[in-house]
């Protein structure tokens, strides 16, 4: 029983923590893709699921395969993309 | 009677008149969208090279992959301790990435893995994928797959699992399966949305003479039971402009999960998923919100009747299963110290429910985890984790993880 209200009150505590964040970030104002850097995108984008890789880590060619690879994987818009693949390839 | 036969034939016409107008359409779409690169590339042979072209041919080839070794210690209390290098204890996995052109992308995984008994290694293909650009935002795509079932398998299941640990309630939907389809990822507004939608050999129905794992769906198989075939799809939303938050939604029907001509044949199976990603930067914390609910119906049907031959004598069951996860991990990513920075701290709640009354069932299934994650770089990651599962009327059982990962 114990356990229980104890996960009931770590699930609210979650839930109530995350919609304050979400509040947080939805009265920032949008930006949209055309407008924002390689750089930001790039950043923006990795970070979802890892952290932001070294440009200077892989060379072109490599950046254009593991780029299409996340394009497919991450299903990032062509536009993003198109925009990362260009940074990581410009700062190596 | 014969009114419903004759309506069931004509549905059946337009079905199959159905299907071949969208397969002569995407033919058609097909060999349109080919002849254009047709002309492109024949085009691009008078433009000067680009300037960071390598010499010698257009294909990019990219061998990426990981390497991961793992040590557990377990303890079920009552029972003595064991320790060893666990289920999975040495694995390497190469993933060979090749972009041929600006329009096709091959993406496969071969996975190698010790066995934990027996010594030697096993050899799988997790992943064959071949995708094909059709237009701006839509890609075709086919081979052996992963379908997007949420946000953990497939994405946040390696090296990118933050609680080293695989949540207990997940797997339940959607496997590897061999298909096709489409995918992609379109702007909307300031919002950003992606999508998958498939067809696949689907799972079939386990019913064998052992009785044992009757009504388990099994996903790896490359050719199919019957010649139904699974329908599934997922649709992502990501809200924020700053792509900080994603919320999914998948799903997949299967009409036939039996073997053709059997008594099982047309035991139906619906799954879906629902997750959610979130991640923010108040600095020099980043904070990561993920969790992920699963839920699989299979048809019910008495599995054990003398058309099994099996010799149990089980009554039928609600073949229901269930599970979720939730967690939330903390990084002092903008920590001035390199050590501190590259800490993050885990913590993971998640349940599984399997049914109760069926051989391979049983009470649910409550996991308790914390990881404590060391970045070596951006995809070495080196994870302590602590994991008490309890389910009633057994034993807890507490296991440590010590997982190192390398990906390159």
């Amino acid at each position: 029983m114990k356990n229980k209200i104890s996960i009931k009150v770590i699930l609210a505590s979650l839930a109530i923590v995350l919609t304050s964040i979400m509040l947080i970030d939805g009265c920032k104002t949008p930006e949209a893709i055309s407008t924002k850097s390689g750089a930001q995108l790039w950043g923006e984008n990795c970070n979802r699921c890892h952290n932001a890789p070294d440009p200077t880590m892989f060379s072109d060619d490599q950046w254009d395969a593991a780029t299409e690879h996340m394009h497919q994987k991450a299903l990032l818009t062509d536009q993003e993309i198109d925009k990362i693949r260009t940074f990581l390839k410009q700062a190596n | 009677m014969s009114c419903i036969l004759i309506k069931l034939k004509s549905m059946k016409t337009s079905k199959t008149n159905f299907l071949k107008i969208v397969s002569k359409s995407v033919l058609v779409l097909f060999l349109v969208t080919n002849s254009v690169v047709a002309q492109t590339d024949t085009t691009a042979t008078n433009q000067p090279e680009a300037a960071n072209s390598p010499k010698g041919g257009t294909e990019k080839l990219f061998l990426a992959g990981e390497a991961f070794t793992i040590w557990q210690s377990s303890h079920v209390q009552g029972y003595p301790s064991t320790n060893s290098f666990g289920a999975d204890p040495l694995g390497l996995m190469i993933m060979p990435l090749v972009k041929l052109n600006d329009r096709l992308f091959l993406d496969a995984q071969v996975a190698v893995a010790a066995n934990p008994i027996g010594g030697g290694a096993g050899v799988s293909l997790n992943e064959l994928i071949i995708s094909y650009k059709v237009l701006p935002g839509v890609y075709l795509f086919g081979g052996n797959f992963q379908p997007r079932w949420g946000l953990f398998e497939g994405i946040l299941d390696d090296f990118t699992n933050r609680f080293c640990t695989d949540p207990v309630g997940m797997g339940l939907g959607a496997q590897t399966e061999s298909g096709i389809g489409i995918q992609g990822g379109l702007q909307t507004g300031y919002s950003k949305i992606n999508y998958q939608l498939y067809i696949a050999n689907g799972p079939q129905l386990i019913v064998d003479s052992t009785g044992q794992q009757n009504g388990v769906l099994d996903y790896s198989n490359y050719t199919d039971n019957n010649k139904n075939k699974a329908i599934g799809g997922t649709i992502g939303y990501l809200p924020f402009s700053n792509s900080g938050l994603e919320l999914d939604a998948s799903g997949q029907y299967t009409a036939k999960t039996g073997g053709t001509g059997t008594v099982f044949e047309n035991i139906s199976s619906t799954s879906w998923a629902a997750s959610l990603n979130y991640f923010h930067v108040f600095n020099p914390i980043m904070v990561r919100v993920i969790g992920q609910y699963e839920n699989t119906q299979t048809q019910n049907y008495n599995l054990y009747t003398n058309e099994t031959k099996t010799t149990l004598l089980v009554p039928s069951f609600n073949n229901q299963l269930s599970g979720w996860y939730a967690g939330m991990t903390f990084r002092a990513s903008g920590s001035q110290s390199i050590f501190l920075s590259n800490l993050e701290l885990g913590g993971r709640l998640g349940s599984l429910s399997l049914p109760n009354d069926a051989i391979w069932g049983g009470k649910p299934i409550n996991q308790t985890t914390l990881c404590l994650t060391y970045w070596l770089t951006w995809k070495a990651p080196i994870n302590i984790a602590y994991d008490i599962y309890t389910q009633a009327g057994s034993p807890n059982q507490n296991v440590i993880t010590v997982r190192g990962m390398w990906y390159f």
